[in-house]
């Protein structure tokens, strides 16, 4: 079994298709095993996803997947976010997850310590008009066991209280952690990094906004646009409302949600999921109860864990979408492969070898049937044009035979074509891969041009030949005996007679050219099949020699990057999770419409 | 210290000045270029809008620029200072998205001609009287509205500006620009807000320009008005801002739109007697108005080398990305060069035609063949160039204004070179068929003719051709050239020839070259306003 999963992890990270493939088919057992191979990062079994339920379980694994496959490709600094959320996922796993953190949040003077302590029935946060006010967060846990989570937080145990008579009376508030958070936009900036720490950490953030501050850019710009992808676990409290006439916080109220919407936060109205917006006065106790409530129902159904990771898988997956989404289809057609092929037979100069082939074929043919005195007048044609050297010219150096720029060229286009609508770090990887393969390629050709020969050096010879060139040589021998009749005629050796020397003779002279014409006729059809096998055979060498050092690959690494493409799929969830995020919207579409409600009859 | 006596020299240095601001030119998107742009943007504004009016027109009355943050209070504020309701306040922000400047109607011409503000267009309302407020506008693009009031002395002028930390971002360029164009400026906050990181940031640069400053502490809750009024000055004073002056105004049903909106005098009347002793004494107006403009030119001192840095780096990234492009094809061309003599060109068909000529192949094939080899070899020495430029403009964010890298199949590319190899080629035939009309003349008497035969044009062209680019490989056709045209004619061909060659490689290749260059040199990225804005600093220096 040992030896089983160790192998299945070499093959898991192997480049090799096959092996990839069957790491596939293992993928629903990949949970157990992403636990067994990755000892050193600290997931407990049954590791990612836990009690999360199928859909962002699913998301997570996707996601840890993901970044498993992608770490050498894609810069780390946009896979660290991804990292950072799936440690995240297991931290908060690991911990209760019968508590709910909230933490309240807001600008400086917004009252969120006040709220906080309105919440908790007692004064446990300092309120006052020393600005800014709170500097360290406060926790408020209404149960016990939150001690885990609170360390995670940070907030030391000086800082953590309990609300009046331990919280026993709040039975609807059991399990509700509160933090109060310093400001996010004072003139101290540490009290910013604070916010920025914990609000990556709480389950769900209360943000308080008041009449003369709802507006600010520093809110909305840093804060509520980032974090749009998380209205469900965002409640939205206008406080201060005593400082407002009742037409004039109804007025400003419809700013708000005007303002959260271009800022792309989805409200919870019309039972639909989303952030809660509604009106308060810490101060004077109006409207609490409402927020009480609202926040008792939250923390009942206990899925803001399991929302709010959603939210970070949502965007990380956001923020990884350039590294893994690209418009353009990826991938190398038959025409780009074709191509190749088409460029490295060039290279090897198939067609030209081909030709050539032929063209001694034939030669040395009509060379073997021709004519005794064509041949000789031939050559002499040959000495007056060449001069007396052999024509052909010394034979060039025997290295090199293939065009190495072309080679070059054609493993840039097919690289450049496979890579084009690729995002940029697998686009890279493709070209790559191209190029490593192209590495030698140039010699192996080389090779491959020797073993297969020079089709040119020793053409075969047909079965027809010899009869072709016997009946040369008859007619030649005709000739030959025909003037030899008629010279011994001459003579007077044998019986005049001119008519049958003259005819034999005659016979030989027509005949010669004209079987010669025969086989230079019938030598045509076999001596183009000879040149085209030889040419068909270099390119299919040549085709397969690229194919083999470039093309798998090339092939290879697209493939890698349609399985990341997939697992990318997976955790965009492409709302695979819409079912799932509609039976919780479901559930929560009576708090989302309660708030709404509530807070429209707050306004008017 | 500047006085405000109009000083001739120094208005036409600021002039100069201001010139060689507005020339700067900023088109490559450095890091900090968006930084650079906004200096550039504000020196502009503050020169336009500030300096260079002010001490053309001394005895042009005071702009008290009013800003703040969203929901400060700044409308009530100066509604209360003029008694009467001239710009919109209220509960919704931001309220004011066009800036309202009021005078005392004598004052007018100042303000309705475009002494100040010049970018702005100015827009009139009706007056608005006490029942019929008037709707806002449409809220017209870079509008200013400018009201009269005789309840404000003569000789000072309040400007309402938009807040300084909107969400619109509009707003907050507007506010910048316009407390650029103040000669005091009023910080309005409140007691939420005065610990707030936004209005800070104004404070302290006020304090780096030293202008002439005030604060208001507005919608101060009556029981904590001491307090909260200790604190901001404790923190004003660590800012090293305590001597700034302060007022104080408690919070009152007013302050929210409530009654008429307007505070009662008694609330503001401290606050309008330090503007009015401003406006109207002489000392005191000539101390606030000096005061402000010395401090601008002065801080001139730290801003334009700042910008004349910008420009600098954007002069060295011009270069730097100019010179990738010469370094990839400078090695291309360098490496062209080696191929050729290594006769990498007679390969693959190439080398075919050349083992099968002159049996198996002809003087035309073996050219053509020929022709093609070096077009595919000067496409990929292009190709490669540009893959190397690609690769390294990739880490430089200012290549993004440059247009897309050209990719290895590029069929225009290839197309070019083919004209170009195409054209090499005529001229090597051209060539040839020149040399063998040349040995036909005098046939008879040279020895190389005695054999008798006159060499083709289109043999001489191809054993041309292949000694030229075969190199080592193809000895045997010099050899072979030699013998058809003498030794003599054969090695002055081969030098024609091979300086042909070579000036089509280089025509490639610079072409292409120019080609990547192009939209770099279009943007015309020079040293020269560097120099400019120092120069016209000092001179402003010795003026001052």
């Amino acid at each position: 079994m040992v030896d089983d999963e160790q192998e299945r992890g070499r093959e898991r990270w192997d480049d090799g298709l096959i092996a990839r493939r069957a790491a596939d088919k293992a993928a629903d057992r990949s949970v157990e095993e992403a636990a067994a191979e990755t000892p050193d990062e600290d997931f407990s079994p049954p590791a990612l996803g836990g009690s999360y339920g199928g859909p962002l379980r699913a998301r997570l694994d996707a996601l840890h997947e993901l970044v498993g496959l992608s770490r050498t490709r894609v810069e780390s600094e946009a896979l660290a976010e991804a990292g950072r959320v799936l440690d995240e996922a297991a931290a908060r796993q690991r911990l209760s997850s019968r508590h709910t953190v909230i933490a309240l949040a807001g600008a400086t003077g917004s009252g969120k310590s006040t709220l906080f302590n309105a919440l908790a029935g007692v004064p446990v946060s300092e309120t006052g008009l020393r600005r800014p006010t709170t500097s360290a967060p406060i926790a408020l846990s209404w149960s016990e066991g939150a001690a885990g989570l609170l360390d995670r937080l940070a907030v030391p145990s000086r800082l953590r209280r309990r609300p009046l008579a331990g919280g026993a009376g709040d039975t609807e508030l059991q399990g509700l952690v509160l933090v109060d958070l310093p400001d996010h936009d004072s003139a101290v900036t540490a009290h910013r990094d604070q916010v920025d720490r914990v609000l990556g950490l709480v389950d769900a953030v209360i943000w308080v906004v008041d009449p003369e501050k709802y507006a600010d850019a520093a809110l909305h710009e840093r804060y509520l646009r980032p974090l749009a992808g998380h209205a469900e676990v965002t409640f939205v409290v206008l406080n201060q409302i005593d400082r407002l006439g009742t037409e004039a916080a109804d007025l400003v109220l419809d700013d708000l949600r005007r303002l959260l919407d271009e800022d792309g936060v989805a409200l919870g109205e019309h039972g639909e999921p989303g952030a809660t917006v509604l009106a308060l006065s810490a101060l004077t106790g109006e409207g609490v109860p409402e927020l009480r409530e609202l926040v008792a129902r939250f923390v009942q159904e206990r899925t803001a864990p399991e929302r709010r990771l959603a939210a970070d898988v949502d965007s990380a997956a956001a923020r990884l979408r350039q590294a893994y989404v690209a418009d353009g289809r990826p991938g190398l057609d038959e025409r780009a492969r074709d191509a190749f092929t088409d460029r490295l037979a060039v290279a090897v100069g198939a067609q030209a070898a081909g030709e050539a082939a032929e063209r001694v074929w034939r030669r040395g043919a009509i060379r073997a049937c021709g004519t005794p005195w064509l041949r000789l007048y031939r050559w002499y044609e040959r000495m007056r044009a060449h001069g007396s050297t052999d024509p052909h010219l010394a034979a060039p150096a025997e290295d090199e035979l293939t065009a190495r720029q072309r080679v070059e060229q054609a493993v840039r286009i097919v690289a450049d074509d496979a890579s084009r609508g690729l995002p940029a770090p697998w686009a890279q990887a493709v070209r790559e891969a191209a190029a490593r393969g192209a590495d030698g390629l140039p010699e192996a050709l080389d090779e491959l041009t020797v073993s297969l020969g020079d089709p040119a050096a020793r053409p075969p010879r047909p079965a027809w030949w010899p009869a072709a060139v016997l009946a040369q040589a008859a007619m030649t021998l005709l000739q030959i005996f025909g003037a030899l009749w008629l010279v011994a005629q001459i003579v007077g050796v044998v019986q005049p007679g001119l008519l049958p020397p003259v005819l034999v003779m005659l016979g030989g002279i027509i005949g010669g050219p004209l079987v010669e014409w025969a086989c230079e006729s019938a030598v045509k059809g076999p001596a183009r099949r000879y040149g085209q096998e030889a040419e068909r055979r270099l390119r299919e060498a040549a085709a397969a020699c690229g194919r083999a050092r470039v093309l798998d690959p090339v092939a290879a690494e697209l493939m890698r990057y349609r399985e990341v493409r997939e697992q990318y799929a997976t955790v965009v969830g492409s709302r695979p999770s819409a079912a799932a995020a509609r039976v919780v919207g479901g559930r929560r579409s009576g708090t989302g419409r309660l708030g709404a409600t509530r807070a429209g009859a707050r306004g008017r | 210290m500047v006085t405000l006596d109009e000083r001739p020299q120094l208005i036409d240095a600021l002039s100069a000045l201001r010139d060689r601001v507005a020339a700067v030119r900023l088109p490559l998107p450095l890091p900090d270029a968006p930084r650079a742009r906004q200096t550039r943007a504000e020196l502009l504004a503050q020169l336009d809008d500030y300096l260079v009016p002010r001490l053309k027109d001394p005895d042009a009355p005071l702009l008290a620029v009013v800003g703040g943050s969203t929901g400060a209070g700044k409308s009530t504020l100066v509604n209360s200072l003029v008694g009467r309701r001239v710009s919109e306040a209220g509960v919704l922000r931001p309220t004011t998205r066009t800036p309202v400047l009021v005078c005392h109607p004598e004052d007018h011409h100042w303000f309705a001609g475009m002494r100040v503000l010049p970018q702005l267009t100015r827009v009139w309302l009706p007056q608005a009287d006490e029942d019929h407020p008037v709707d806002e506008p449409a809220p017209e693009e870079n509008a200013l509205r400018v009201e009269t009031a005789a309840s404000l002395p003569r000789g000072l002028a309040l400007l309402d500006a938009p807040d300084i930390d909107s969400l619109v971002v509009e707003n907050r360029l507007l506010a910048a620009e316009l407390i650029c164009a103040a000669d005091i400026w009023v910080m309005v906050t409140t007691a939420s807000r005065y610990a707030d990181a936004v209005p800070w940031h104004l404070l302290r640069t006020a304090k780096e320009y030293d202008a002439t400053l005030v604060t208001v502490l507005d919608r101060v809750p009556h029981q904590v008005i001491g307090e909260v009024s200790r604190q901001y000055g404790a923190l004003l004073d660590k800012a090293g801002l305590g001597h700034v002056p302060r007022f104080t105004i408690p919070e009152l049903p007013e302050s929210a739109g409530g009654g008429s909106g307007l505070l009662p005098d008694s609330a503001v009347a401290a606050f309008r007697a330090w503007l009015a002793h401003r406006a109207q004494d002489p000392a005191a107006r000539q101390q606030a108005a000096d005061r402000t403009a010395s401090g601008v030119i002065d801080s001139l001192d730290t801003r334009l080398p700042e910008l004349a840095g910008a420009v600098a780096a954007q002069y060295a990234a011009a270069v730097r990305l100019g010179g990738v492009v010469e370094a990839a094809y400078g090695e291309q061309g360098r490496r062209v060069r080696k191929e050729l003599g290594r006769g990498a060109v007679l390969a693959g068909d190439a080398r075919t035609r050349w083992r099968g000529y002159p049996r198996d192949s002809t003087a035309e094939e073996l050219l053509d063949a020929l022709a093609e080899s070096l077009a595919a070899l000067l496409h990929c020495a292009v190709s490669a160039a540009e893959e190397r430029v690609r690769d390294t403009w990739r880490r430089e964010p200012a290549s993004e204004v440059l247009g897309p890298p050209r990719t290895g199949g590029d069929r225009e590319t290839a197309e070019r070179t083919g004209v170009e190899v195409r054209r090499w080629r005529r001229v090597l035939e051209e060539l040839a068929e020149e040399e063998v009309r040349g040995v036909d003349r005098p046939s008879g008497s040279r020895a190389s003719g005695s054999r008798g035969a006159v060499p083709e044009p289109d043999t001489v062209a191809a054993l041309l051709a292949a000694s030229l680019l075969g190199g080592r490989r193809a000895r045997a056709a010099g050899e072979r050239l030699a013998e058809l045209l003498g030794a003599q004619s054969a090695l002055r061909l081969r030098d024609k020839g091979g300086e042909l060659v070579l000036s089509c490689v280089d025509r490639v290749l610079h072409a292409e070259r120019d080609r990547r260059l192009a939209p770099l040199d279009a943007l015309a990225v020079t040293p020269e306003p560097q120099a400019e804005l120092i120069a016209a600093l000092s001179v402003l220096q010795k003026e001052k």
